[in-house]
């Protein structure tokens, strides 16, 4: 990261892509959105030669999904599927892609399987709750924020013993503790341990250990690809979403090299959407905000940190500068 | 030998003999009685009976974890139950539990831990549990490494200094009791100094927080991660070290993975676990400072020696 692309975002529309009313995902357009983007950000004429840019058929290959919230809202298995499906065409062994994710349960409540190729790995590292057996001893992060006994936070093994390649699949959400759940945060607390004491409290500690954690190697170097899963969105009460009033569809797919100017394009969403609907924004930190009943959207459990993004491109992860993103926007 | 026998917890049974057969099916075969029953249970076979009495002896807390899902607080770290700072505070002292079902277990290995006389009264539930960690007490080896200390703490046996004493025990931060600052030991603890006030005592809490930010995590003899319902007892002298590791939760769910990491080069190890758990440790690792390992499974109690 920020990969051979810094500071360019495909932005793929298609108002067809999901009915807002059943859910129902076009599988077919899905794979329209995902080609045209992959072409439009490397300049390819095939879709093939895009994907070849970025994994070879010796790679092993991580799908990064994110299934919080699931089964309301996660990684469309459409999208997933249709991943899968090109690293596949590129000459990659089904046996040698793993989609993952680090809670059992709530990758389990999607299904993938019945999507999937046959052959596709579908990995979870905690198969029980806060297991650390399926995180790495020897590369961790290690910082207090509050006094806890256990200061280190683990990479998954997956990452760093088998994976040569990444692709990160996150959602488009708000998120109460971070402001946004995107590309970054699904790469830096989709991948390690021990994340959720960053939030413990009204004031978190979101800012700067996202980035911190996203800018660990391997992660740093393996995640090659973001494909951001935007037919269905979250813009309040993030990221679990157990109130559907809260849900949106933007219909659309996000890809990039850049972590950080995604999701920067992911905060100008949810604002906007936020501010369509009267609610504060996300860099609102008054008090006053802060509260138990998120049911109303001016209301949070915490102070929300989307800094974090602009932070993360102070690491190296990518371009925040608005003039120096190049978004393009394809209409399907 | 007979030391390590002396450490052992013992079942304390007000039943009539008539109640033996429950015993036997348990696997009890040795029982503390009221003077009053001694002679009744005399002639009882396969049972051993001995005189005791509660009288004077101190009541523990049932060993366990509060969750405390659903209660606010400043905190959202599991509230252990433990009785360590006690066994710390009356080394000499007579103990016992009054405990039901699976936490017969759990108290007889805290007990054994820290090498504490205590008696355990519990229900038809706790026999088989309590027998088979006692038949698992009996196959460790005697202990007889000094307990390690990274702190000396002065206790004026107050309620607030034996409530720092419990956090200090459940934070593992390892201490034992000086009557004055003691300068081999890393830090030392005396509440109502100008660094510990007795006002912070009101939150113990905040008091094991200092303790630990001036000791430093680097200089931890012993660290836990992995695992918030895990408390260690290290003893150690010369080449050899043991630790002992107690899950807190141990009554109602095992933990998947603990690491530790002590002080020191240690090359070489072995384990004893309760509860018929058969596993070796993963990611073993001797540097040159520390020594780090994982525990892949850890049910209620478990043994690890290590030596260079």
């Amino acid at each position: 990261m920020p990969g051979p692309y810094p500071g360019q975002v495909i932005r793929v529309h298609a108002e067809n892509s999901i009915d807002a009313n059943s859910g129902k995902v076009n599988a077919q357009l899905v794979h329209q959105m995902i080609a045209s983007g992959m072409k439009a950000l490397t300049g390819d004429a095939r879709n093939e030669d895009a994907w070849a840019r970025f994994i070879s058929p010796r790679d092993v290959v991580g799908i990064k999904v994110n299934c919080s919230g699931a089964p309301r809202i996660c990684s469309s298995p459409e999208i997933v599927a249709d991943i899968a499906n090109n690293l596949i065409a590129v000459g990659v062994p089904a046996k040698q892609i793993y989609v993952y994710e680090r809670f059992e349960n709530q990758l389990q409540s999607v299904g993938y399987g019945k999507y999937l190729p046959a052959g596709v790995n579908i990995y979870a590292v905690e198969t029980s709750r806060s297991s650390i057996l399926n995180y790495d001893p020897k590369t961790y992060v290690e910082t207090s924020f509050f006094g806890e006994d256990d200061t280190r936070s683990n990479v998954a093994r997956l990452v760093s013993e088998t994976l040569t390649k990444i692709v990160n699949v996150p959602n488009l959400k708000e998120h109460q503790a971070s402001g946004v759940t995107g590309c970054l945060k699904n790469i830096a607390y989709g991948n390690f341990s021990n994340v959720a004491r960053s939030h413990n409290f009204e004031k978190t500690n979101t800012l700067t250990f996202i980035g911190t954690l996203a800018a660990v190697e391997p992660v740093h170097s393996r995640v090659v690809l973001n494909i951001m899963d935007g037919l269905r969105g979250v813009w309040h009460a993030g990221p679990f979403s157990e109130m559907a009033r809260f849900r949106f569809y933007p219909k659309q797919i996000m890809i990039g090299t850049d972590p950080v100017a995604m999701d920067h394009e992911l905060i100008d969403v949810i604002e906007a959407k936020r501010k369509a609907e009267g609610a504060v924004s996300i860099f609102d930190r008054s008090m006053s905000h802060v509260g138990r009943d998120n049911s109303n959207p001016n209301t949070n459990h915490y102070i929300r940190e989307p800094g974090h993004v602009e932070y993360a491109s102070k690491l190296g992860l990518g371009v925040f500068d608005d003039a120096r993103i190049k978004l393009k926007v394809i209409e399907l | 030998m007979l030391l390590l026998l002396a450490a052992l917890p013992g079942l304390f049974w007000e039943g009539a003999p008539d109640t033996a057969p429950a015993l036997h099916d348990a696997g009890i075969k040795q029982i503390l009685v009221p003077a009053s029953r001694l002679d009744s249970w005399k002639g009882v076979p396969d049972i051993t009976a001995a005189a005791a009495d509660l009288q004077g002896a101190m009541k523990l807390l049932a060993p366990t974890v509060n969750y405390r899902i659903d209660e606010a607080s400043a905190t959202r770290a599991p509230w252990i139950v433990a009785n360590g700072w006690r066994f710390i505070r009356r080394p000499q002292g007579r103990f016992y539990y009054d405990v039901t079902g699976r936490q017969a277990a759990l108290a007889a290995a805290e007990a054994f831990a820290y090498g504490a006389q205590a008696m355990i009264r519990t229900d038809a539930a706790g026999l088989k549990p309590l027998a088979e960690m006692l038949d698992f007490l009996r196959t460790i080896p005697g202990d007889p490494l000094p307990p390690v200390a990274d702190i000396g703490y002065i206790d004026d046996g107050s309620t607030a200094s034996g409530e720092v004493m419990n956090l200090l025990v459940r934070d593992n931060l390892l201490f034992r009791l000086v009557a004055a600052p003691d300068g081999r030991l890393k830090v030392n603890v005396k509440l109502g100094t100008k660094e510990y006030p007795l006002a912070d005592a009101k939150n113990p809490s905040t008091v094991a927080h200092t303790v630990r930010f001036n000791l430093t995590d680097d200089k931890r003899s012993l660290r836990i991660y992995g695992s918030p319902v895990v408390v260690a007892r290290l003893t150690a002298s010369g080449d050899h070290a043991r630790v002992h590791l107690l899950n807190y939760a141990g009554a109602s769910r095992k933990v998947d993975g603990v690491r530790i990491r002590v002080l020191g080069r240690y090359t070489k190890h072995q384990l004893w676990m309760a509860d018929g758990t058969n596993v070796e440790l993963l990611d073993f690792s001797a540097q040159p400072d520390a020594t780090e390992f994982t525990l892949p499974e850890l049910k209620t109690y478990g043994v690890i020696d290590l030596s260079r």
